[in-house]
């Protein structure tokens, strides 16, 4: 069972290693190869934990420690691995979806001249995220968080002679170096008190009140910087300069849902602080409602999708929030299947159209591109969650335990889960009405061209097969009022809070409201965009306040990164150069002038000395008759 | 081989190989081989020190004692706890690297620059090791007189200015600590630091301080740091701030800290705010700096600022971290300056508006830069992230503001690290960047790859400092009882 | 006792001192300065041995030697200098000769 873990874990680092040693020595598509094979072969890893698991009685987990990572007096961090239901669950998504998109990466990076610098990357981030999940202790945890938030610079960036490309990179690691820099307070509180960081059972037991809740705080903060919830969320959207399969990877299926994983590996503690989980719960609600807002605006087919996994990463966060933390795994789980899907069918239509993002110019595609169109539409319907695609098991539940709470919160909570799924099925459609139906535009005609006379390379086409069928029957693994074999596996590591386990009434009248919902949006998208019955309202002011995404980015720029970067420039001009740099020169200077006034004294006048020694002299003879 | 002879060997040994050079009148290329062989004859040395270095023993260990002069109690007395042992090593790895890149560029003068170069590795060892006052004080100046002849003759346009400032800056200190040497030797009877008497004096503590605190250094003693920096050749900076740096900050931890508890405790705060400011004063100049060295040099006042956190606040994760993090940020900072240096070397300026695109066709230089300025600022899972966990964990159990401090000035060094890395690295290429402008040469990777795989395998298993470098379960409580 | 009592030698050897420091803070040439200064050692020779035997203790006397060892050594170096001086054809005025000047 650990082996399988630590082979899971060393796989892709292997990748890297091989494709970074050998560098320039072997072909572009051996470095592609190398990357794919690592990581399917993490996903065997992964299949040979989870298998040796489930043979295992009661299956609570398991610890194997290579050696001490780091230690000092009476604290020790292992390089430890912990094996249990919750990683590896992450496991199997991570290696398995991470394996598909990268197999996809080689067709879709093909004729790069920097291929190999993005395999030996993206081999990286997999074991980033490896690390991240199968840490057996928050700071092996955070290590694997620096490094994906690392891996995730680099990809971004990954066309780095574009300069908004390295501004969204940069964006990106310092929103999350923030993160983790709350993450790490928490930690020291945890040392402070327990000496300990390690996940070994009921950890965080017996803090006090006020330290448990700022323990809480710290590591929602680290949360909502990686999953991009507010206020921390502006470089999501900024981040789709990467290659597309990064997104999908990256800022879809894996890195950005870590936030919600670490909710739930913390439990203990964020149950202790009821008050921060709920609060992570209500950034959830506002960030789905504010994301899905935005979204109904933006015109560029990867921002669009971007603003939805927000959106889509706000029910995670509401459903691990209210406790229901099998049912936000569970999103987790369908969210990677169509989210992943989505992305790489936006990349194929990217690619056909010589990368063209902005969605008024695609009108038509679908008539060009058949496959493409239907795995869309799987991803599309899983995402606004219509049975009996994936997303309907999923999101539904997450509602239903919001309606379990049974308080005032609950059913605010509730009632922005519906309105979500409104808006979700507004901004789906509004994208497939927009690309897919109807007559292909001058555009699009003019710029399609095909790969070899079909829709994308074969290894392109094929992951992208895999996820839509996934799309479609990933959900039927669990209806949680009828069968649940996936909270019942989870239910070891995270089991979910009696307050947030909906009857099945509740689950019943929520699927009922969330799929009307969602289909309201598809028929509202359907008369505006379609049928052009409906016009958008005018309301311009709201238009340019969902255009500028509600103004984050100019509020922090003069809030944080102006008011700084003006007291480092005042800093250097005011004190540095003048004070300090100053000093040294001036003491010199000023020895120098006291010299030039004690120099005077020298005339080189004999009868000057002369008379100076005569009266120094009669002063000492003077001072020892008074003396006397 | 006698183990306890090995630790004269290595302060000996350089400078032997100085007057070698200095007496052999050998070709430009010979010269440098020799200073290499020697260098890395001391790197073997250093090794083979580590290899009989005993972990689970206490005190003093490879100790050798002569007499000096007997009168005043002087003795020639040198030795290495674990975590001087980790200093003496960087000081020879890091001195090795410099020499090769010293060799590679080809300096004029050969001979008088290799035999200051050996000069100062051996008077450096010999800081970390000494364990006489008078001996540690003559080895402290002895640094200075290489260091004013390389940056004075092999250095840039502004050297001389920059010469004077650096001596004068610190012989201003470290006369002060001579006094306070005197003052204390005379006092207690002897100048030995094993058996010398813990002491209550204010005065002699602020002595001490003030030459480590200058050497280190600390906000707003830094005064020299930005134009030592910039003027000398790009292997003396390596130098100056990987190791020498170092100095000041392990003359902290060794006789200001453990020779005077009571002094510690009352100037704790002070202290630590001194140190807080040049955390913070440094990432934000960093920041706004607009050339390569410029960056590095302010990080390194932010360094030694979080180093002297880790140190003043004496805990056991504080003082862990702090070894763990100057061993760390020297093979940072030293790679880095010759990475600059190196940049310097094909584009003839360190300005970042001249600079950018380089990583396109340099992929070692890219990977290399990328590297280091990752582990540089911290990425959590990297060595130097590990050292400033265990401080700011350290100095949190001190106050939480002083950790929230960090936590915060550590969000600055992603800022101004990444600048570095865009502005050297990536968009559009600069003005001074020519096409045929090399990736690094096999010459100049062979300088750079050993140090940062030493930091990688450091990024791996940081407790092989941090749980090395001090005896017995609590660093605190062997501070307290003097190492012994 | 024989001859003037002690005071009188002291008086003689104060005036010349006196003359000898007058000497060498007005007069200009550097052989008449320098001949003053010799009369200033003297007249601190006359005074020691003077006292030296008002006191009947020869250390005065003894001193009064290395004063005048001293004064030859004086003589030796100052008339060479203004020997060297006269050489290369430079004024003798010790004002103009101020090379020292800070």
């Amino acid at each position: 069972m650990t082996g399988g873990a630590w082979l899971c874990l060393l796989a892709p680092l292997g990748g890297t290693s091989l494709i970074t040693l050998c560098g320039t020595r072997i072909p572009r598509v051996a470095a592609a190869w190398i990357a794919t094979t690592s990581v399917f072969v993490a996903f065997g890893g992964a299949v040979w934990a989870f298998v040796s698991l489930r043979s295992q009685n009661g299956h609570r987990g398991e610890f194997t420690t290579a050696w001490t990572w780091l230690e000092s007096g009476n604290f020790h961090a292992g390089l430890q691995l912990f094996v249990d239901p919750l990683s590896t669950v992450m496991m199997l998504i991570v290696s398995g979806v991470g394996g598909l998109i990268v197999l996809y990466s080689i067709g879709y990076m093909d004729g790069d001249d920097e291929e190999r610098r993005y395999f030996a990357y993206i081999s990286f981030f997999v074991f980033s995220m490896l690390l991240l999940v199968e840490g057996g202790n928050l700071l092996l945890l955070l290590a694997g968080w620096g490094l994906v938030g690392l891996s995730s610079y680099l990809l971004i960036g990954f066309w780095h002679e574009r300069p908004s490309a390295v501004e969204a990179a940069k964006k990106a690691f310092v929103m999350n170096a923030f993160g983790d820099a709350t993450m790490a307070l928490a930690f020291f509180i945890l040392i402070a008190h327990t000496h300990s960081l390690s996940f070994v059972s009921g950890f965080g037991v017996g803090l006090s009140p006020t330290a448990v809740n700022l323990v809480a705080l710290g590591l929602l903060g680290g949360a909502a910087a990686k999953s991009a919830q507010i206020p921390l969320q502006t470089w999501l959207p900024d981040a789709m300069e990467g290659p597309t399969p990064v997104s999908a990877l990256i800022h879809a299926a894996t890195m950005v849902t870590a936030g919600v994983y670490l909710i739930a590996r913390t439990h203990f503690i964020f149950e202790q602080a009821r008050t921060v989980e709920l609060i992570a719960a209500g950034t959830g609600a506002l960030t789905l409602l504010v994301a899905g807002l935005i979204a109904l605006v933006q015109v560029d087919i990867k921002r669009v999708i971007a603003y939805s996994t927000m959106s889509q990463i706000g029910y995670m966060f509401l459903g691990a929030g209210v406790g229901a933390y099998s049912s936000g795994m569970f999103h987790l789980m369908t969210h990677a299947f169509f989210k992943a899907l989505l992305f790489m069918t936006a990349g194929l239509a990217i690619h056909a159209l010589a990368g063209e993002q902005d969605i008024r110019n695609m009108r038509g595609l679908g008539r060009l591109m058949p496959f493409t169109k239907w795995c869309f539409l799987a991803g599309a319907l899983a995402l606004v969650g219509i049975p009996p695609f994936s997303g309907f098991f999923s999101k539904d539940s997450i509602v239903a335990s919001t309606a379990a709470l049974g308080t005032w919160y609950g059913w605010i909570f509730w009632v922005c889960g519906i309105a979500g799924a409104f808006l979700t099925g507004l901004y789906t459609f509004r994208l497939w009405f927009l690309v897919f139906p109807g007559e292909p535009s001058p555009f699009v005609r003019e710029h399609h061209h095909k790969h070899h006379g079909r829709e994308g390379a074969w290894t392109m086409l094929v992951p992208v097969g895999v996820l839509a069928v996934l799309a479609t029957v990933g959900g039927w693994l669990q209806w949680s009022p009828q069968w649940h074999p996936f909270s019942d596996w989870l239910e070891p590591a995270a089991r979910t809070l009696a307050v947030a386990a909906p009857t099945n009434t509740q689950e019943y009248y929520t699927s009922v409201a969330t799929v009307l919902a969602g289909l309201a949006g598809i028929a509202v998208a359907w008369a505006i965009y379609s049928e052009r019955k409906l016009a958008i309202p005018a309301a311009p002011f709201w238009r340019r306040t969902l255009e500028h995404k509600f103004w984050f980015d100019e509020l922090y720029d003069a809030v944080f990164y102006k008011p700084t970067a003006a007291f480092a420039a005042a800093l250097r001009r005011e004190f540095e150069e003048p004070v300090v740099l100053q000093t040294g020169p001036d003491l010199g200077r000023t020895t120098l002038e006291t010299g030039g006034f004690v120099r005077r004294i020298q005339t080189g006048l004999l009868r000057t000395y002369v008379l100076f020694l005569a009266a120094g002299a009669a002063g000492v003879v003077l001072a020892f008759l008074i003396a006397k | 081989m006698n183990a306890s002879s090995l630790t004269s060997i290595l302060i000996w040994l350089p400078i032997a190989g100085a007057i070698l050079i200095w007496i052999l009148p050998l070709s430009r290329y010979a010269t440098g081989s020799l200073a290499l062989l020697f260098s890395l004859a001391e790197v073997g040395f250093w090794i083979e020190q580590a290899a009989r270095f005993d972990f689970t023993r206490s005190g003093l260990q490879m100790e050798e004692r002569a007499t000096w002069f007997g009168d005043l109690h002087v003795s020639y007395h040198v030795g290495v706890y674990g975590f001087s042992m980790w200093l003496v090593g960087l000081t020879v790895v890091a001195m090795a690297a410099c020499t090769g890149y010293g060799f590679w560029v080809g300096r004029d003068r050969s001979r008088a620059y290799f035999g200051l170069m050996l000069l100062l590795t051996g008077a450096t060892v010999g800081v970390f090791v000494a364990q006489d006052l008078l001996v540690f004080y003559a080895f402290f100046e002895a640094m200075l007189i290489p260091l004013y002849v390389l940056i004075g003759v092999w250095g840039g346009a502004r050297r001389m200015e920059a010469t004077i400032k650096f001596v004068i800056y610190t012989m201003a200190g470290s006369l002060l600590m001579l006094a306070a040497i005197i003052a204390y030797g005379l006092k207690s009877g002897t100048f030995d630091l094993v058996n010398g008497p813990t002491s209550a004096s204010r005065w002699l503590f602020l002595g001490f301080m003030l030459a480590f605190v200058i050497k280190a250094p600390l906000f707003p003693f830094h005064g020299w740091l930005p134009d030592a920096y910039r003027e000398a050749p790009p292997e003396v900076s390596a130098v100056l701030s990987g190791v020498i740096a170092k100095a000041g900050l392990y003359g902290m931890l060794r006789i200001a800290i453990a020779k005077f508890p009571d002094p510690t405790s009352f100037y704790r705060t002070a202290v630590l705010a001194l140190a807080a400011a040049a955390l913070v004063y440094g990432s934000l100049l960093a920041f706004r700096s607009t050339d390569f060295r410029g960056v590095v040099a302010y990080s390194s006042l932010a360094q030694s600022g979080l180093i002297a956190l880790g140190l003043f606040a004496g805990t056991d994760l504080g003082f862990d971290g702090a070894v763990l993090q100057m061993v760390a940020h020297g093979l940072i900072s030293t790679s880095l300056f010759l990475i600059a240096g190196a940049v310097e070397r094909r584009t003839t300026t360190g300005e970042f508006r001249f600079l950018g695109g380089m990583a396109r066709g340099r992929p070692a230089l890219a990977t290399l830069l990328m590297t280091l300025g990752v582990i540089s600022l911290a990425v959590p899972g990297s060595a130097s992230f590990a050292g400033e966990f265990l401080i700011l964990a350290g100095v949190f159990q001190r106050a939480w503001w002083w950790s929230a401090i960090g936590a915060g000035a550590i969000v600055l060094a992603a800022m101004y690290m990444l600048r570095l890395i865009s502005a050297v690295l990536h968009e559009a290429r600069g003005s001074t960047v020519a096409d045929e402008a090399l990736d690094l040469r096999p010459g100049e990777l062979a300088l750079v790859v050993p140090l940062v795989a030493g930091l990688l395998f450091l990024s791996a298993w940081p407790a092989g400092i941090s749980h090395h470098s001090f005896f017995g379960q609590s660093p605190a409580a062997s501070v307290r009882s003097q190492f012994k | 006792m024989l001859g003037p009592d002690v005071a009188w030698y002291v008086a003689v050897a104060a005036v010349l001192f006196g003359i000898g420091a007058l000497g060498v803070l007005i007069r200009r040439n550097t052989l008449v300065v320098l001949l003053s200064l010799e009369l200033m050692l003297n007249a601190g020779n006359l005074a020691l041995i003077a006292l030296s035997r008002h006191w009947h203790n020869g250390s005065g006397q003894i001193f009064a030697l290395a004063v005048m060892a001293v004064a030859a050594s004086e003589v030796c170096v100052g008339l060479g200098l203004v020997v060297a001086l006269n050489r290369r054809r430079l004024s003798l005025d010790v004002d103009t000769l101020s090379e020292l000047r800070g």
